[in-house]
């Protein structure tokens, strides 16, 4: 009897228990803040200023500022730390002059020594290891502090260092007392990119970081000492903004519809109407993201150029658009996309069957044929831009075999093009975002000769190779002719066709009612970035 | 004492060559596929640098080293508690394990408190109406809900919730209340967590994102329980002391808590321990890809996309131990609990 009582007793307890939690309890109350929930697509690689190269941009962008800013507007550079800059006529010297009042978010001053430590780091990393994003500042043989606002670069070739400081990656500057915080013993020690991996981060931008979990989400906290709250003057701009890593777009849809994610940046491209039927708004965001066809042109048939201009006109990119993408992208004219400095119109190939087959017999290749398409597994449009495709060279007596890989297994077997082309695919779909606002990143690593990690074609032409790199040091001194000689390094391209562009890629960012995005809070030069600092909260 | 000395140490014998075995045989296969990892730990690096970098990369991965040399190091490594830094994200392999470990294990952990007495109140009540309708009912339902894929079941509950009571079952946790109430996770696992900081608003968030999840997973555990339990209470009504009691008239109940549900534990926890390890591979389909929750299914497969060796290889030997772990565990509660066993 004694134990049945035992029971009841414990079992009346735990009801009462939560009968008053569920009835009386009510969350502690907190001022009310302003929590902007943003949904990303993938996890973060990392988060040193200089040394991360991938998904970590999206943390990097709010919490570190560049010198200057791309506007992808106007083409233009803008003053963000640097409020001004000159340079030398031969491009070989430019001095840029800071912003005063600038704070890091440790209360450090902001002034010419974070500069220099900052861009010295990059680079030296990137001389000493290869590592990194740091070639950007190749050319940057001394950093000089000339006072404390003032810095002068000194460079062994010309270069646009305005537009080089204004990079996606790379190009951030970070507190010089991180040396101290991390105890590493130099710049370049890698105790100090521990220190910045593990969640730690001092930067100068409108948003700290609050707490990092590379796998989970990220929090950042309003900066209220940053410089440029008074320039923008947004009193609704976020007190708090999550960085929630949904991999998954049925989740990122999901998280809209249950009101827990108040700006998404994948969602599945077919949910986009259901959305906007919903009441979400749905911002369609052309992007420098494109996706690139490359031949192998070290193995036969994809060696014939004759070869690759039949695949490249028997390709009708528009129905790619519309059955691949759903619309949401353009066909690519070249392999810079448009809105980029360098962007040529006209290097399209139309659509033309007959063409195809006249090209194919000039080739000399024999029908049927066999060929392979290496493509990436896990990218929703690679995977229906290839079974496209497969129909299409059905057209031409071409056999298509389709390879699917994931990205890290793709670059391996899409490199062994250099090492090993006769077992190496004939056709790899890759897809390209920039670094740098400048031709030459796309030019020059998915085409140079010299860049063997990247240039998944295997071609090799002394004259492109010479061209790029002239042009690469004309931006420095003369941006008209460089631009020009971008040009006729594209035409070279074009003509010969060891990559050919499919489309650059519109991407819908969708938010809901409760913030609004104005223009200028994206912008495609620093993908999935979102200028939180633009956005408003409505109370 | 029911657990001999030297069963215990064959067991923890057996199961370090087990974790052995899987740690040079993953190894091996994960080396050997295409996807270079020291191209991602060298930064994807770009230009004419890029060739060293990689090369430095490697060497800085040992993988530049005899395979027998590399597995033996890496052993070493997992035995000392040093995996080192991710590959992909370089934060320490433990982080990223641990994160999704405790997300997938406390979804496990509500399901089974859900699913285990649920699976034997059916199979207990069909066994005492065997033969009649109801038993029947429960028998086929049993069949259904063991045979049905849990990842359909999953969005047939996301549905059904969405379009009748317009609510999304989604995340793990709503992240504007946990900054507003100031919730910290401590140890990872939601509930635990917000009940020992005395975060009910929390704590009841976390608790009615993970019932849907939890209903979906369950629904495995409760039709093989129901099987087991109906088969098992029925054998032990024919035993010859269940029918001695009757003959003597003790009550009903009495016979049934006494002598049949306490026969019954020991095979009972040893099928909720096979079906939890199980369940583990339901949950790691359903967590991320209907319910927007992180776990060990979404970690695994981004690993190997990434050809994160290091984290590829933790999750499994961690899963491998986890395995070796519960099916121990339940040999010993067993014996523990059941005078016959002696291991």
């Amino acid at each position: 009897m004694k134990k049945y009582l035992a029971y009841i007793g414990v079992i009346v307890v735990i009801v009462i228990l939560a009968a008053y939690f569920l009835v009386f309890y009510k969350a502690p109350e907190t001022a009310p803040k302003r929590i902007v929930i943003y949904a990303y697509n993938d996890r973060i690689t990392g988060i040193d200023p200089s040394l991360e190269d991938d998904t970590g941009l999206v943390v990097l962008g709010a919490v570190y500022e560049t010198l200057t800013y791309y506007d992808h507007v106007t083409g233009e550079v803008k003053p963000r730390l640097a409020i001004n800059w000159t340079s030398s006529e031969d491009g070989r010297e430019w001095v840029f002059y800071l912003r005063r009042g600038v704070f890091f978010h440790d209360g450090t001053p902001f002034n010419a020594t974070a500069v220099k430590i900052s861009v010295e780091r990059a680079r030296d990393i990137y001389r000493e290891t290869g590592r990194g994003l740091g070639y950007i500042w190749d050319a940057v043989e001394e950093v000089e502090i000339i006072d404390e606002y003032t810095v002068k670069f000194k460079l062994s070739y010309p270069q646009r260092l305005d537009l080089l400081a204004s990079a996606a990656y790379a190009a951030y500057i970070f507190s010089p007392r991180v040396l101290e915080y991390s105890k590493a013993s130099h710049y370049t020690d890698k105790a100090l990119e521990e220190w910045f991996n593990r969640g730690n981060a001092v930067g100068t931008g409108p948003y700290k970081l609050v707490s990092y979990d590379p796998m989970r989400e990220v929090r950042l906290e309003k900066f209220n000492e940053w410089w440029g709250w008074k320039e923008i003057n947004n009193p609704h701009a976020p007190d708090v903004v999550i960085i929630k890593i949904i991999t998954d777009p049925p989740a990122q849809y999901s998280g809209l519809i249950a009101g827990e994610v108040d700006i998404a940046c994948s969602v599945p491209r077919e949910t986009v109407k259901d959305l906007v039927s919903r009441g979400f708004k749905v911002i369609n965001q052309s992007t420098y993201h494109n996706f690139i066809l490359f031949f192998n042109t070290r193995r036969y048939p994809t060696n014939i150029t004759e070869f690759r201009l039949a695949i490249a006109h028997a390709i009708n990119i528009s129905t790619v658009i519309s059955q691949a993408i759903l619309g949401f992208g353009t066909p690519a004219s070249g392999v810079i996309p448009r809105g980029f400095p360098g962007h040529v119109e006209g290097l399209t190939y139309p659509y033309d069957l007959e063409k195809a087959r006249e090209l194919l017999r000039k080739a000399g290749v024999e029908i049927p044929v066999k060929i392979e398409l290496l493509y990436q597994v896990d990218y929703e449009e690679t995977n229906k831009f290839a079974m496209i495709f497969k129909s299409f060279m059905k057209d031409l007596g071409i056999e298509v075999e389709l390879i699917p890989q994931d990205w890290a297994r793709l670059k391996d077997i899409a490199k062994g093009v250099w090492t090993d082309p006769e077992n190496t695919p004939h056709l790899i779909v890759a897809d390209w975002w920039p670094t740098i606002p400048s031709p030459f990143d796309y030019l020059y690593t998915m085409l140079h000769s010299e860049s063997k990690e990247w240039n998944f074609a295997g071609y090799v032409n002394p004259e492109f190779d010479s061209l790029i790199y002239e042009a690469w040091e004309l931006e420095g001194v003369d941006y008209k002719l460089a631009l020009k000689k971008y040009e006729e390094a594209q035409r070279i391209i074009y003509r010969e066709a060891p990559v050919i562009g499919l489309w650059d890629e519109i991407r819908p960012y969708v938010h809901s009612n409760r913030v609004e995005l104005p223009e200028g809070a994206l912008n495609p030069m620093y993908m999935y970035v979102v200028r939180f600092e633009l956005v408003r909260v409505r109370s | 004492m029911p657990i001999s000395l030297n069963y215990l140490l064959k067991r923890i014998l057996l199961s370090f060559l087990v974790v052995l075995g899987v740690i040079v045989f993953s190894y091996t296969l994960l080396i050997l596929t295409p996807g270079d990892p020291a191209v991602k730990w060298a930064g994807n690096p770009r230009g004419p640098g890029a060739v060293l970098a990689i090369e430095l990369a490697r060497r800085e991965l040992g993988l530049d080293q005899p395979l027998h040399v590399q597995i033996a190091k890496f052993i070493y490594n997992v035995f000392t508690g040093n995996i080192g830094l991710s590959i992909a994200y370089k934060v320490p392999v433990t982080q990223v394990v641990a994160s999704a470990f405790t997300s997938t294990l406390e979804l496990l952990i509500v399901t089974y408190l859900f699913g285990v007495p649920v699976g034997v109140v059916l199979g207990t009540y069909s066994a005492l109406r065997r033969g009649g309708r109801a038993d029947s009912i429960i028998q086929t339902l049993a069949v259904v809900l063991a045979s049905t894929p849990t990842f359909w079941l999953a969005l047939i509950i996301m549905i059904i919730l969405q379009a009748v009571f317009g609510v999304v079952p989604y995340g793990r946790i709503d992240g504007r209340l946990a900054i507003a109430t100031n919730f910290k996770p401590i140890t990872g696992f939601y509930l635990l967590d917000s009940l020992v900081q005395g975060n009910y608003a929390v704590f009841m968030d976390v608790f009615v994102r993970v019932i849907p999840p939890a209903l979906a997973i369950s629904v495995y555990p409760i039709g093989v329980l129901t099987r087991v339990t109906r088969t098992l209470v029925a054998e032990a009504l024919l035993e010859d002391n269940v029918r001695a009691a009757v003959a003597w008239g003790v009550k009903r109940s009495t016979i049934l808590r006494r002598y049949v549900l306490r026969s019954i534990i020991p095979p009972i926890v040893q099928i909720s321990g096979l079906s939890f390890t199980y369940s583990l591979v339901d949950a790691m389909v359903v967590e991320s890809m209907v319910f927007g929750r992180e776990g060990l299914g979404s970690v695994l497969l981004d690993s190997l996309h990434k050809a994160d060796f290091r984290v590829s290889l933790a999750l499994i030997i961690y899963l491998t131990i986890f395995y070796i772990v519960v099916n121990t565990l339940v040999d010993i509660l067993q014996a523990t609990i059941d005078p016959r066993v002696r291991l």
